[in-house]
């Protein structure tokens, strides 16, 4: 039960972030500090790969949306990448896949929102 | 497995976030009693997953356990968790993720008990000065 995560920059607005294990009500705030980080160090184009993470729950969910929040509000993106079957169909079945960009790739994403890697 | 016989299997856990991935776990295994698909199967851990998630946010640092009760069935799993957070003790005000929801048109109490209803086939809550129950149940496939 637990959650690795590791950054890039490819350029200096945009951020990489790989998440790996389980997203939930015991690691999310984790996550959220890493993302409010990453937005006060000047980050404007946040993805978030998503390719490793095996579970996600309705807290996860809100700490990204908190994120997808303070980023669109600075015109940057958090955008999410690789999501599994089962993770995709939890932004699927709440609708949520709506609200974010989600991409196959991280070069699908980096194509999309306009930022080089 | 006869046809009339159930199994129960009780799991009392601390009402803290770092015990919810260990219920989630055991909950695994006894989805795996069930003839379930992976996907059922995991339908049912997230869907407990919410149901302790619930609890502990409630609970906040009060000293709390939860009680989970797993029934295996011929023809159906019937998981209750229950806590013994009293109703109405939740913090007033909501956290900063609860109102970024619902400033994206999302309640996120509301994002927890709609996994809850779409993953299981039945959601029953009660909540009480006692606390609350939350009786969850996967029926097995025909």
């Amino acid at each position: 039960m637990n959650l690795t995560m590791n950054s890039r920059t490819p350029n200096e607005t945009t951020c990489i972030l790989e998440i790996e294990g389980e997203i939930d009500v015991y690691t999310s705030p984790q996550l959220k500090q890493d993302i409010v980080k990453l937005a006060e160090a000047g980050t404007k184009h946040l993805i978030i790969n998503l390719s490793k993470v095996e579970y996600l729950d309705s807290t996860g969910l809100g700490v990204l949306i908190g994120g997808l929040k303070r980023f669109r509000e600075k015109e940057g993106n958090l955008v999410l990448v690789g999501p599994g079957m089962r993770i995709l169909r939890i932004f699927e079945i709440t609708g949520l896949d709506k609200i974010f960009d989600i991409y196959a790739t991280e070069e699908d994403a980096a194509a999309k929102e306009g930022v080089t890697l | 497995m006869s046809e009339s016989q159930s199994d129960t299997v009780q799991l009392i856990i601390p009402c803290r976030p770092e015990y919810v991935g260990v219920a989630r776990l055991a909950v695994l295994g006894i989805a795996s009693r069930m003839p379930f698909s992976y996907d059922e199967v995991e339908d049912v851990r997230l869907a407990v997953g919410e149901a302790c998630t619930h609890a502990v946010e409630r609970a906040g640092s009060s000293p709390s356990t939860i009680q989970i009760t797993s029934t295996i069935g011929a023809r159906a799993l019937l998981i209750e968790v229950a806590d013994n957070v009293p109703a109405g003790t939740e913090p007033s005000v909501p956290s900063e993720e609860a109102q970024n929801l619902a400033e994206a048109g999302v309640d996120q109490q509301g994002l927890g008990a709609l996994l809850m209803e779409i993953l299981v086939d039945e959601v029953k809550i009660d909540s009480s000065a006692a606390g609350t129950i939350v009786r969850l149940t996967k029926y097995a496939p025909d």
